[in-house]
């Protein structure tokens, strides 16, 4: 249904004309803006495009967290997962995950995904620092 | 201040702060640098001498947690008092009809201090081994001062120390999230993490609280000061160590102390001057910290820009930096 270019593909094609353009022209003290709006334009590039699945997934995970049903309306997926997130904090908070071994593991990957994902929109480089399965 | 009637009332302003009637600006110039503090070179004729300065000031509406000038004013005669290599300050104005702020002014350092530049010039910071050496031994120098030291009387500004700063700034972090409409579940988990170690600190010492690369210059002599006093207060000197050794600090750089050289070189400079054992299991506790509190500011300066504030490209970049530290504090309380 989106019109072509869509709105990752012009951010991409803007952000490209950005480095190769503009900032060989941009006097010295005005390049770190350059940057600046070169990786706004990667974040919101890649959050479109991958925000609704990775939200999807953490919306899953906590519904099963907490016993939940997935709701079928997607309008109604962003208010339980802050509702479900809101709830998490606290409990984690409250040290309610503290005893339960297995429980504890579960919330550990839950965040440890939901991080991921995450990181994969608003920095991907900081995830090749991160050793898989690293935890201690 | 950047007008002509701005440059007048400041010009005259340090005339009768410097005792003389021979004053000229020769330049006043935004430096670049962070997005809440301002600082401007600031060039002056003074007495028929050159004096190259810098004027400190704030943004509107600074991060709470930072001191004002006064403060710093306070902390940086303090540090060199017990030999700490800090910029000179030579006149505060707390009196906001000269440039519409408080402001400090202070002698100008040579040499560099951002993270970025630094840790990719080769050419300054060539022995980047000695360089954290003296960082570890000036870092002592400033946990010299301790509540009941000489050195302290100025700083009453600080409050009463407490013995309990680790679960003090847990409490805080919480208190600052309980604050917004939104929840952080792995910085919860952080929390916890840390809430369930904090153990109490034997000698609260008068910590920089913001010791890091980025915060120091260096030229082709090496360090040349320690800046930014602004988050100064009382703890355990393993804050300070944890926050110049945490990942988040390194500007993706491997080693260890600061992304420049390894711990060893780093805590050996300390240990030397200060006669204290550093805990390498306390520095770590206080890197979980370090991740837990930068990521606490990293929203705090987004909800600057969004709230109107301050809109600030900057800022709102930095509110996109919290999703990386999570993830760190998830490697480090694993399991």
């Amino acid at each position: 249904m989106a019109q072509r270019p869509d709105a990752a593909e012009l951010l991409a094609i803007a952000r490209q004309t950005l480095l190769e353009r503009l900032l060989p022209a941009l006097p010295a003290d005005q390049k770190f803006d350059g940057l600046m709006i070169a990786n706004a334009l990667a974040i919101a590039g890649r959050e479109i495009r991958d925000q609704s699945a990775s939200q999807g997934r953490v919306a899953a995970r906590l519904a099963a967290l907490y016993d939940e049903v997935m709701p079928s309306d997607a309008a109604e997926i962003a208010p339980m997962l802050a509702r479900l997130e809101a709830r998490l904090a606290r409990d984690i908070r409250a040290g309610r995950f503290d005893g339960d071994a297995a429980l504890r593991r579960t919330v550990f990957e839950h965040l440890w995904a939901t991080a991921q994902d995450r990181v994969a929109i608003s920095n991907p480089k900081a995830l090749a620092d991160e050793p898989a399965g690293d935890r201690s | 201040m950047d007008d002509v009637a701005g440059r007048a009332r400041l010009a005259a302003w340090i005339a009768q702060a410097a005792g003389t009637t021979s004053v000229a600006i020769d330049r006043l110039e935004r430096m670049s640098g962070g997005a809440v503090q301002e600082n401007w070179a600031l060039d002056l004729t003074l007495d028929g001498a050159p004096l190259a300065l810098v004027l400190r000031t704030t943004a509107p509406g600074a991060v709470t947690e930072s001191r004002t000038r006064a403060d710093e004013w306070a902390l940086l005669r303090a540090a060199r008092s017990v030999g700490v290599s800090a910029p000179e300050p030579l006149w505060l104005c707390t009196d906001p009809a000269i440039t519409g702020r408080a402001f400090l002014v202070m002698r100008r350092l040579a040499g560099i201090a951002a993270g970025h530049r630094l840790i990719r010039n080769p050419f300054i910071a060539d022995d980047r081994t000695a360089l954290v050496a003296e960082l570890g031994r000036q870092l002592a120098r400033i946990h010299r001062i301790t509540p009941d030291s000489h050195a302290a009387a100025p700083l009453g500004f600080l409050g009463k120390a407490s013995f309990e700063p680790a679960s003090a700034l847990v409490r805080s972090i919480r208190h600052y999230l309980d604050g917004r409409g939104d929840a952080h579940p792995a910085l919860e988990w952080g929390l916890r993490w840390l809430d369930q170690r904090a153990r109490p600190t034997a000698e609260p010492v008068l910590a920089h609280r913001d010791f890091r690369t980025g915060n120091y210059m260096v030229d082709e002599t090496g360090l040349t000061g320690i800046l930014d006093w602004e988050f100064a207060g009382w703890s355990d000197p393993h804050e300070d160590l944890g926050w110049f050794c945490a990942k988040c600090w390194r500007f993706g750089a491997a080693p260890e102390a600061g992304g420049m050289a390894s711990r060893a070189a780093f805590y050996g400079g300390y240990e030397a001057e200060s006669g204290r054992v550093v805990d390498p299991e306390l520095v770590t506790y206080w890197e979980v910290m370090a991740h837990a509190r930068w990521a606490a500011i990293t929203l705090q300066q987004a909800e600057r820009h969004l709230s109107g504030a301050q809109p600030s490209l900057e800022l709102a970049l930095t509110g996109r930096i919290t999703d990386a530290l999570e993830l760190d504090i998830l490697a480090m309380t694993g399991g």
